[in-house]
């Protein structure tokens, strides 16, 4: 498949409220500078370039489990933190801090997460205060 | 082709054996090796700049609040005058960060397709991330941990050769005037970016930096932008590093943005 018709297809599952992983990069642009707080449970943990991903899922007011992707930076970034591949793992309880998609694709560009035991991480981004 | 070391050893690679393979794959711009007396004439440098060191964090005044990229992706908050030619290019340059940030699919950053950065631009690569300084005889290296390239400074006496072919890093020669590494680079294409933002530069630029260790965690560079022809007059941007004396480069290869670039045009996209 290329990559027009890959777009296009994902576009068009978008668009059924199929969820599909976006992610923002550079910009922040795409998302509400709001912050938003969600509980979930972690379904996977990826620790990659550019952006790590933490796979989650919410449960709404029916009951149901909404997927969720929570955007964060490099490993590098979050190596020199305390993070490793071991960090998350499916079925840990976390409270993810962020900022979410405008377009309502389920994603959210990771501020900070609280883990179960209480341990937090706060993700460094350029669209943060640098005095914070 | 920009010179790599990857895997996770490289960060933790012995010295030696980084330098080796660094000095081996040097930069292309340089076919002929360097005159046998020219060794004889390397300067003992007289400042120690080793280390791992990246953009300072600091914001650089109080004029108003900045935001982390405020601080490291820009060389510069005054505008420089551009001339007629830079203008036009500046705005031909569709970055995908800052004011002036364009979705993804419509950024023609050639950062995006993995062309080098060049410098200046690679100190405010991925939020200011490190690099290596590494001092040998003759010359200063430079180990960036964006997609790992690599910058090598002569300073065993050699003038920048004549007929230059252009390159993505340009030629870059220096020397020590009392503590502080004078870096004179040319020989640039016109194909990169001097920073995220879009600003431009042709391959007339020519670029001096004053590199000074300020103190033990404290490095300045002040870097002058001389381009007459995309710039009315040379500027300057001032801009502070930090020691990150626990560091080591770690890993980060381009190519893995382009496995997300797809998956960003649809978080952009409007429904």
């Amino acid at each position: 498949m290329n990559l027009k018709t890959l777009i296009i297809f994902m576009y068009g599952a978008a668009l059924l409220g199929i969820s599909v992983p976006v992610f923002g990069h550079h910009g922040a642009a795409s998302y509400d500078p709001k912050l938003t707080t969600q509980k979930g449970t972690v379904t996977d943990f990826k620790f990659i370039n550019p952006h790590s991903e933490i796979y989650f899922d919410v449960t709404d007011a029916a009951g149901n489990a909404q997927k969720w992707i929570a955007e964060a930076v490099s490993v590098a970034s979050m190596s020199r933190d305390g993070w490793t591949k071991n960090t998350l793992k499916p079925g840990d309880r976390v409270t993810i801090i962020g900022n979410c998609a405008k377009n309502g694709s389920h994603t959210t560009r990771l501020s900070k997460i609280v883990l179960a035991d209480g341990k937090s991480f706060t993700i460094e981004r350029g669209e943060d205060y640098a005095d914070q | 082709m920009r010179k790599r070391l990857t895997g996770p050893a490289a960060g933790m690679a012995a010295p030696v054996f980084s330098l080796i393979c660094i000095l081996a794959c040097s930069s292309g711009a340089r076919a002929q090796t360097a005159p046998p007396q020219a060794a004889a004439k390397s300067q003992t440098a007289p400042t120690d700049l080793s280390g791992v060191w990246r953009r300072s964090r600091r914001p650089p005044d109080n004029a108003k609040r900045y935001t982390l990229g405020d601080v490291v992706n820009y060389l510069t908050h005054v505008e420089p005058t551009m001339t007629a030619w830079g203008e036009a290019k500046f705005k031909a340059n569709k970055p995908n960060l800052g004011p002036r940030a364009v979705p993804l699919a419509e950024s023609n950053d050639p950062v995006i397709s993995c062309f080098p950065p060049s410098v200046p631009r690679l100190y405010t690569q991925r939020l200011g991330a490190p690099f290596e300084i590494m001092q040998i005889p003759g010359r200063v290296m430079m180990f960036f941990e964006f997609d790992h390239f690599v910058r090598a400074i002569y300073t065993d006496g050699r003038q920048h050769p004549k007929d230059l072919n252009p390159t993505w890093m340009g030629d870059s020669i220096g020397k020590w005037e009392g503590s502080t590494l004078i870096v004179d680079t040319v020989g640039f294409n016109d194909k990169s970016w001097l920073d995220s933002l879009g600003h431009p530069h042709s391959d007339a630029l020519h670029l001096t930096e004053r590199i000074r260790r300020t103190s033990h965690d404290a490095m300045t560079d002040d870097i002058t932008i001389d381009d007459p022809k995309a710039y009315t007059k040379p500027w300057t941007a001032h801009i502070v590093f930090e020691l990150k004396p626990d560091w080591n480069i770690a890993e980060y290869v381009c190519e893995d943005f382009l496995n997300f670039k797809d998956l960003q045009a649809i978080s952009e996209s409007k429904k």
